[in-house]
């Protein structure tokens, strides 16, 4: 007898899904049941905002979702946050939950682990949250969370199983086969043959490409090439021009140069994008554009929010580029000045750039040349709010954080661990805060236990400097913001991991080296000071 | 009051004219306005290490004073942050108060991709409120606030979030003197008294259970106890409010077969202030034959499972005043029973919860009777939530209905700020304490006498039985630990590991006095303990 727990393993399975991060409980262990032998592997975080974290960062190297075993209740409301990040930032993320009984669902009774309604309050974090109520369900269940996953603007999807059904026996007809999934919406033809009619035509086109964009990023860099236009990446973009291409203009549409560019362009072509708020800091006053704006989306009605586009084209980003790098094929390369624009915005936008900017830009080179093919992984702390800047990743998926979107703390660390399980043999890099990493400090152990050798850059300021620094800009006392500090290199070491601190940068790139042949986490402790 | 008042400066005062004097928290962007009301008023900031931690403050701060706990949060991540301590003092009916940003209202439910947005951050929450409401402008908070007393007060109490758009807090607002607005509690029908008194008069063997709902009447509830001639039980949550030393004391053993014996034979139950949930017997539903007689303030909870024959909507402690002098005073038929329930609930103990006990029993010995003991989801928890024997109401926290890890500590911090004159000690299992492991560095910070007594197995010992008992296979429950001394003497905290039972008593005993917190590590394996 197959139960409807050992199912579930076996349709992950199918999936493709080899890596699952939960912490087991009372309701979840049926969730166990098939999961000791299967192929699947289990990490085991040391809080479910952890869980959510890792499945995140694991699902921004792969591409591929992030999948969690989480218990009802307080092991649910422990991940919203990490939902809320997934969400903010379109990232694939499948949440398997337990909840109580059938016969008890919204009664109130006070159950253990029991919340009035844990769909209604995950509905807001989840591109769907379903409640299975017969393991029948199971199958067409998982394909629609995959169709999102894999065919739909991803976003996190939850899917509850109350513990009585957990348990049942699975008729032996039903089939955990994946289900062929959906094909992503190519461009509409008539769409495609505006949009190149005014690329060809326009004489001072700019893209700015986001993270929607990521998975067509080879033909993303032949349209800006043949057409010759200036690149602005957001920050999930980041590496789909490879490190000093000419075209790059820079990151942050807010900064007046990139302002200027993009605004003064005759046309505009944005993929993946939806122009947020924390991609235009700090002046988040929407572009006004002088030119035609053309936006390719995966997801229609997030073509309609942002700026409105003369030509929005609702396709899957891969498609619409190599269609549109067909169209454009007949048209001869023009040259319409792109390197030059663009390295006279890059350089004008740099002047703009504060202080701290050069600082962490000279660090991250550091690492760059000791780590050629680093990921890195930030939380919300001042050199990543700077790197957002300014930082060249070497290839698309190899730099994000939670300083976008969402912007939460304590996601450096254990997204780290989740990115360097799905890239075992890239070094990942964490750029965490002392505040930050705090929040998720526990997730060393997590790290430990699964040899996972994350490098945390942790940039000591004894405090939410971020934070501190608004509050004197905006004469408010300080206030919470000088927070006693703990020792991490104890810290670390009770834990079980290395831990060394750079006085200045010559030491770092040995200490990376090092760091790279362990088994276990290090954490690379500098202080502004150094 | 006076000018250049803002939304932020409204929101702090008006919490002052109800008397709050802390908030626990940790400023963000979004909520500097807020903190420029906290720190212009001088309202006393707990800045914490993560959100979850001030939400189990605030709780610990509720249940140890009876006076609502406050958060100042910032808006997305923030909020979903303390989700989990939200939902713990909404099963618990514990009163919480949230004060958070959201995005500006005109952001609101636009979807734009604006720093820390979700859908609907209210949506999300509200499920785990008794309300959650948006502020649009600084002159709804005093109805507002008096809306939130008017639950805390007078119904059951559970928390109530107010998030305040970005430009309320910002936009001038002057309140004036804001008052206090004075709502009355229930009072129950005089025919609905007498209805009671004479099932009262009538009993031979009526049974109390004191709940939650008693904690703040425990002389009336004695009074009434040994008045009508019953013996008494409490839930987890009412652990304390009847003496455990009284000769008519069942102690907090609902979960127990003599318990249960008897509660199954009392010709009258008086339910007083209790969900009567799974997660006081263990039970789907416990089993009596006798009559009913219920007392709650709300409704719903009035009537719920189990259908009273009088149900009496009030509050605990008027309702048991006003019936004394309706009822004869008999003598109680059944105290040798009493005597011998407690013995026989007392006996059955397996040997590892022998061990817990040797270990309850040296807490016991070194917290005086009102002495608050915070605990965790952890077994010896389990084990203490029946047999450690309390005094006085108040002085037994544990995530009851919720069954959240991570609350010992945090919920001891804010128990601590809440009384600083009492003793203080929290109780976490090896995994519990992780979870929150991070505001050891809140408890130094704020130089708090906190003893923390890591209950360790190097297992999560409830979920590895369960999967052994089910035959699953290990999966996920043996936790590669940190040196919890090390990880506490990185926090600048003491850390002690005794060798003796009464090597126990004695550290508590010292860390009542010392001038910061002080981990104890008991292993489940100390030689002592065999
Ligand atoms: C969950 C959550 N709480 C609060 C904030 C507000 N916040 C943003 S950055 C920051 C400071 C973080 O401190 P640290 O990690 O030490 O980085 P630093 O700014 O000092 O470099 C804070 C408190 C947030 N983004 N998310
Ligand atoms: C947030 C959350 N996640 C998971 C659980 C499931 N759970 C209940 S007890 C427990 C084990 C806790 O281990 P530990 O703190 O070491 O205590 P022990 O039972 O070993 O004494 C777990 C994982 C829970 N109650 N809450
Ligand atoms: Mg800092
Ligand atoms: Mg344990």
């Amino acid at each position: 007898m197959t139960t409807c727990g050992e199912f579930i393993v076996r349709l992950l399975e199918s999936y493709g899904v080899d890596t699952i991060f939960g912490i087991p409980g009372v309701h979840t262990v049926e969730l166990y049941r098939g999961l000791a032998d299967s192929p699947i592997r289990h990490v085991t975080p040391r809080h479910e905002q952890g869980a959510g974290f890792m499945a995140d960062g694991y699902a921004r190297v792969t591409g591929k979702p992030g999948a969690c075993f989480i218990i009802t209740g307080p092991g649910m409301t422990n991940i919203l946050t990490a939902m809320g990040q997934a969400y903010a930032d379109s990232i694939p993320m499948l949440v398997i939950s337990s909840v109580n009984q059938t016969d008890q669902l919204a009664m109130g009774d006070g159950r253990l682990h029991e919340l009035p309604s844990q769909r209604n309050m995950t509905a807001g974090v989840a591109a769907f949250s379903h409640t299975v109520l017969t393991p029948a369900q199971l199958p067409q269940v998982m394909a629609r969370a995959f169709a999102v996953f894999n065919s739909a603007r991803p976003r996190p999807v939850h899917i509850e199983i109350p513990i009585d059904v957990i348990s049942m026996p699975i008729d032996a007809a039903l089939s955990a086969k994946a289900w062929p999934l959906p094909s992503r919406p190519a461009p509409a033809a008539v769409a495609i043959k505006q949009a190149a009619d005014w690329l060809a035509a326009a004489k001072s086109p700019a893209i700015v490409l986001g993270g929607g964009a990521v998975e067509g990023a080879a033909e993303a860099l032949a349209l800006a090439e043949h057409l010759d236009a200036p690149v602005v990446h957001t920050v999930n973009a980041k590496g789909i021009l490879p490190p000093g291409h000419k075209l790059r203009a820079g990151e942050n549409m807010a900064l007046p140069p990139i302002r200027k560019l993009l605004e003064s362009a005759d046309v505009v072509l944005a993929v993946g994008t939806e122009f947020g708020e924390t991609e235009m800091y700090p002046d988040a006053r929407p572009l006004q554009l002088q030119g035609k704006l053309i936006r390719i989306d995966l997801d229609p009605e997030q073509l309609m929010r942002g700026l409105p586009a003369d030509c929005p084209i609702t396709a899957d980003a891969k498609l619409a580029l190599s269609d549109l790098n067909r169209q454009l094929a007949s048209h001869k390369h023009t040259d319409r000045n792109g390197a030059a624009r663009a390295a006279e915005t890059f350089k004008a936008a740099a002047t703009h750039w504060w202080p701290a900017v050069g600082v962490h830009q000279r660090i991250a080179d550091v690492i760059l040349k000791t780590l050629p093919d680093v990921i890195m992984v930030g939380d919300s702390t001042e050199p990543v709010y700077a790197l957002n800047q300014s930082y060249q990743a070497p290839t698309p998926r190899a730099y994000f954080n939670s300083s976008t979107g969402y912007g939460t703390l304590g996601y450096g660390l254990p997204a780290g661990i989740g990115a360097k399980l799905a890239a075992p043999k890239r070094p990942v890099v964490v750029l965490a805060g002392d505040g930050g990493l705090q929040f998720t400090i526990g997730e060393l152990a997590a790290a430990v236990e699964a040899e996972v050798p994350v490098i945390v850059f942790l940039w000591n300021n004894h405090g939410y400097g971020e934070i501190k620094t608004y509050m004197q800009n905006r004469q408010i006392k300080p206030i919470g913001v000088d927070i006693f500090t703990p020792d991490f290199q104890v810290i670390a070491k009770g834990f079980g991991c290395a831990a060394v601190h750079v006085e200045n940068l010559d030491q770092l790139p040995q200490q990376l080296t090092e760091a790279t042949k362990r088994k276990v986490p290090t954490i690379i402790e500098m202080r502004p000071q150094a | 009051m006076g000018a250049n008042q803002i939304g932020g400066h409204a929101a702090i005062s008006i919490l002052e004219t109800y008397g709050v004097d802390t908030v626990f928290g940790i400023p963000g962007v979004h909520t500097l306005d807020l903190y420029r009301g906290i720190a212009d008023r001088k309202m006393r900031h707990i800045g914490v290490r993560h959100e979850q931690g001030a939400g189990f403050m605030a709780d610990g701060y509720a249940r140890a004073s009876g006076k609502p706990g406050v958060c100042c949060l910032i808006t997305g991540p923030g909020l979903l942050n303390a989700a989990t301590p939200i939902g713990q003092a909404y099963s618990d009916s514990v009163p919480v108060l949230v004060l958070c940003s959201v995005n500006a209202s005109k952001d609101l439910g636009k979807g734009r991709g604006r720093l820390h947005e979700i859908s609907d951050q209210r949506a999300a929450i509200a499920p785990m409120t008794a309300f959650a409401r948006t502020i649009y402008e600084a002159g709804e908070l005093p109805q507002a606030v008096a809306d939130a007393y008017k639950v805390f007060e007078t119904g059951r109490p559970r928390p109530v979030v107010l998030e305040m758009p970005l430009d309320m807090l910002s936009a001038p607002a002057d309140l004036g003197r804001p008052q206090r607005l004075k709502a009355e509690a229930p009072k129950a029908k005089p025919e609905d008294l007498a209805a009671a008194a004479k099932l009262i008069d009538a009993a031979r063997t009526p049974l109390v259970i004191a709940g939650g709902g008693t904690v703040d009447c425990a002389p009336a509830l004695r009074a009434f106890v040994e008045k009508s001639g019953a013996l008494c039980v409490t839930t987890t949550a009412g652990k304390g409010v009847f003496p455990d030393s009284h000769p008519a004391s069942l102690g907090a053993s609902l979960s127990l077969p003599a318990t249960q014996d008897y509660l199954a034979k009392a010709d009258l139950v008086i339910a007083i202030g209790t969900e009567m949930s799974e997660t006081d017997s263990w039970n789907d539903f416990v089993t009596f034959n006798g009559k009913l007689i219920r007392i709650d303030l709300d409704a719903y909870t009035l009537t719920r499972d189990y259908e009273p024959t009088v149900g009496l909507l009030a509050e605990a402690g008027a309702t048991l005043q006003a019936l004394m002098p309706m009822i004869a005073a008999k003598a109680p038929v059944d105290l040798d029973k009493a005597a011998a329930i407690r013995t026989r609930n007392r006996s059955g103990l397996t040997p590892l919860q022998q061990k817990h006990a040797k270990v309850l029993d040296a807490i016991r010995a070194a917290v005086p009777a009102d002495g608050v003991i915070s605990t965790d989801m952890t077994q010896i928890a389990y084990t203490a939530n029946t047999y450690f024997t309390c005094e006085e109401p108040r002085t037994w926290l544990h995530p009851v209905g919720f069954g959240t890890l991570g609350y010992a500590m945090p919920a001891a911090i804010g128990a601590k700020i809440a009384c600083p004159d009492r003793d203080v000690v929290a109780i976490a299992g090896d995994a519990g304490f992780l979870f929150t492991v991070q505001d050891l560095g809140t408890a130094v910070e704020q130089n708090l006498a906190l003893p923390i007594i890591v209950w360790n197995n190097d297992l999560l010992a409830q979920i590895q039985m369960d999967m052994v008992r089910l035959d699953i296979g290990e999966i996920g429950v043996r936790p590669r630990n940190p040196n919890y001394l090390a990880l506490a003497e990185a926090f600048g905290c003491r850390a002690v590991r005794p060798d003796s039972l009464s090597g126990l008593t004695q550290v508590i005993k010292e860390a009542f006095r010392a001038d910061g917190p002080t981990l104890i590590e008991v292993h489940e394996n100390a030689a002592y303990l065999a």
